[in-house]
């Protein structure tokens, strides 16, 4: 169940920063220039689909009925997290999606 | 008055109910997020009590010999067992809430001595109550609720750029940082405010609107719980029944722990009686709807299964699903965490809101040459008290309990004197102050406060760092002080060089 909690927690974070990368305003706050359509489309959709898988771990967390619930406070903190992070570490608050699926890939190892 | 737009009557009511209600609003969010682990404080608050692997059957054949011995005569027994969250063992002889408590050795069923303390119960007291009388306080918290909702749903309204703005934070550019601060922790946490203040309301929805009980049981609420939801039969008053051994408890916990996983509790109502019950009660938190009340009752003396846990009609498991959402018991630590963090950032929410309000109206005032005014004073003062002194108040509780002396008599009503003390003392120094002053000073002492809690425990506790749970709590604490410790920075910079310019700042991060 942590695994899957850890997992739902990454990939929730992981949503957030494609979907904040997806729009302009964001993207140029961290890479200093404007993204290409075809990228900003990329992250988007990539972003909406780690939502999605972290729906999916939420409920093998917690099941059917409370997965919903845990996914939605995994999503909102999660996103509240990289709003505060963003304008003080822009890099940093994108290295933690990588970071922290590292995390969770060596503690699935270990574990 | 002239007609306004939507916008504008919406703006006019969440800023004026924000106010006025965000005060009450906030203590009631930040002891509800303290709430969400009182067992755990409860836990902390009496560090006598040690954590020890104890079969529970084992626990609960001490807890019966040790009232055997002692209350024998008593009309009822109710043993709180160990549990993952709160590892002591309790024992009570009469009524559950208001008997004769003591505390045993799980292990050897020996007494222990334990400093009476309010607990992180008293926190979810406060916040359902802000420690009025009980009905009293339910009706304002209901109230504060209430007008909380039209308060998030205005907010809503007035946001012009909720979607464009989704991920937007500009720190160091004044006003325009708290309203970012504001509508990004509003925003992204709708889902847990909603849900919270909704449920919250659903609770007592039955005393807000009692003319259903009124008309189909006369008011009586009991009656009520007994049909619509099965509880359990119980006896009341003293028995009159043949003398008869108590049944062991054992066999029967066995039964009562495979059929609804960990058990918390048991009580025993006539115990020594021919007509004696035993009510197995379990550790919620195994579905979402609150399972409090379905329990499993066995015959005291033949040890028959007399009611199992009841199946819940689809209009109460509606009921106890809003429940059950409201108190987080379900879904373990996980959820927990997350509940307690959503709490803290709805609390820092209402705060920013708060300090918005002034920090808006400053400037003007300031070149009216207003800002001395009375109701203004009033207000950055109540704020500084509500949000800067209730914090320092709260963590105070946590050094008040490891204080103040063990054996002092009425112990628990003594920290809760002073934890009122300590925040009446920050409304009058956050109105003496300067209001920068103030926050720094209130805001610097809760910091120092939190980082040290771990320390106090070392100079006061014989095994301070032994035990996971209090161990938690404090490293838990540490982290918060540090959050407050750099808010406190942040506001000594902001004191110490004021604001920089308007353009100035816009352009440095127009860049971004």
């Amino acid at each position: 169940m942590l695994s899957a909690f850890f997992g739902g927690l990454v990939l929730a974070y992981a949503g957030m920063v494609g979907l904040c990368q997806g729009l302009e305003r964001h993207y140029k706050q961290v890479w200093q220039r404007l993204p290409a359509p075809v990228l900003r489309r990329g992250l988007r959709l990539a972003g909406w689909a780690s939502l999605a898988a972290s729906f999916a771990a939420s409920v093998a967390a917690w099941g059917w009925a409370m997965g919903p619930v845990g996914w939605f406070g995994l999503i909102s903190l999660a996103g509240f997290a990289l709003v505060m992070l963003l304008p003080y570490a822009p890099r940093l608050s994108l290295l933690l999606v990588p970071a922290g699926a590292f995390a969770w890939g060596l503690a699935w190892l270990i574990a | 008055m002239k007609k306004q737009t939507l916008t504008q009557a919406m703006a006019w009511l969440h800023t004026w109910s924000g106010l006025l209600f965000g005060w009450p609003l906030f203590a009631i969010f930040l002891t509800g997020s303290l709430a969400v682990f009182d067992q755990e404080i409860d836990h902390w608050m009496q560090p006598e009590v040690q954590r020890q692997d104890v079969p529970v059957a084992l626990a609960a054949e001490h807890a019966v010999a040790y009232l055997q011995r002692h209350h024998a005569d008593a009309g009822a027994w109710n043993i709180a067992l160990p549990s993952e969250r709160d590892p002591g063992l309790r024992v009570t002889a009469g009524d559950r809430r208001r008997g004769i408590s003591t505390d045993l050795d799980p292990r050897t069923g020996e007494p222990l001595k334990v400093r009476e303390a309010a607990g992180g119960s008293f926190f979810f007291h406060f916040h359902y109550t802000l420690n009025l009388p009980r009905q009293i306080g339910i009706w304002v918290v209901g109230l504060v609720a209430l007008v909380t909702l039209a308060t998030l749903v205005s907010g809503i309204i007035i946001h012009k750029k909720l979607f464009k703005e989704f991920f937007t934070f500009r720190p160091n550019k004044g006003q325009r940082s708290w309203l970012d601060f504001h509508n990004a922790s509003g925003v992204l946490l709708m889902p847990f405010h909603l849900m919270i203040v909704y449920t919250g309301l659903v609770i007592f929805g039955l005393i807000y609107l009692p003319a259903a009980l009124h008309a189909l049981y006369d008011g009586d609420f009991e009656a009520f719980y007994q049909e619509a939801i099965g509880e359990a039969p119980h006896h009341h008053g003293p028995s009159r029944a043949p003398l008869a051994t108590l049944v062991a408890l054992g066999p029967l916990l066995a039964q009562a722990e495979e059929r609804m996983g960990p058990l918390s509790a048991v009580s025993i109502s006539h115990p020594g009686r021919s007509d004696a019950l035993v009510e197995v009660r379990r550790v919620l938190g195994n579905r979402i709807a609150l399972s409090k009340g379905h329990n499993m009752v066995f015959d005291g003396v033949s040890g028959k299964l007399l009611a199992g846990p009841p199946e819940l009609r689809p209009s109460v498991l509606t009921q106890r699903v809003m429940f059950g959402l409201h108190f987080a018991q379900f879904g373990g630590y996980p959820m927990r965490w997350l509940y307690f963090f959503c709490g803290l950032v709805g609390s820092a929410m209402i705060a920013s809101g708060l300090v918005l309000f002034t920090v808006k109206r400053r400037r003007k005032y300031l070149v009216e040459g207003r800002a001395g005014d009375f109701g203004h004073r009033l207000i950055e003062g109540l704020n500084v008290a509500v949000i800067a002194g209730l914090t320092l108040a709260c963590i105070g509780l946590f050094w008040i309990n490891r204080v103040l002396p063990v054996e002092l008599a009425q112990r628990a009503g003594w920290e809760l004197r002073l934890f009122f003390a300590l925040w009446a003392l920050t409304l009058l120094h956050g109105w003496w102050r300067p209001h920068l002053q103030a926050w720094r000073e209130q805001l610097g002492l809760a910091a120092l406060l939190c980082l040290g809690l771990p320390l106090l425990s070392a100079l006061t506790v014989d095994h301070p760092w032994d035990d996971r749970t209090r161990l938690l709590l404090e490293a838990t604490s540490v982290i918060c002080g540090a959050l407050l410790a750099w808010t406190t920075w942040r506001i000594g910079r902001r004191a110490e060089q004021p604001a920089p310019r308007r353009h100035k700042a816009s352009a440095a991060l127009e860049v971004n």
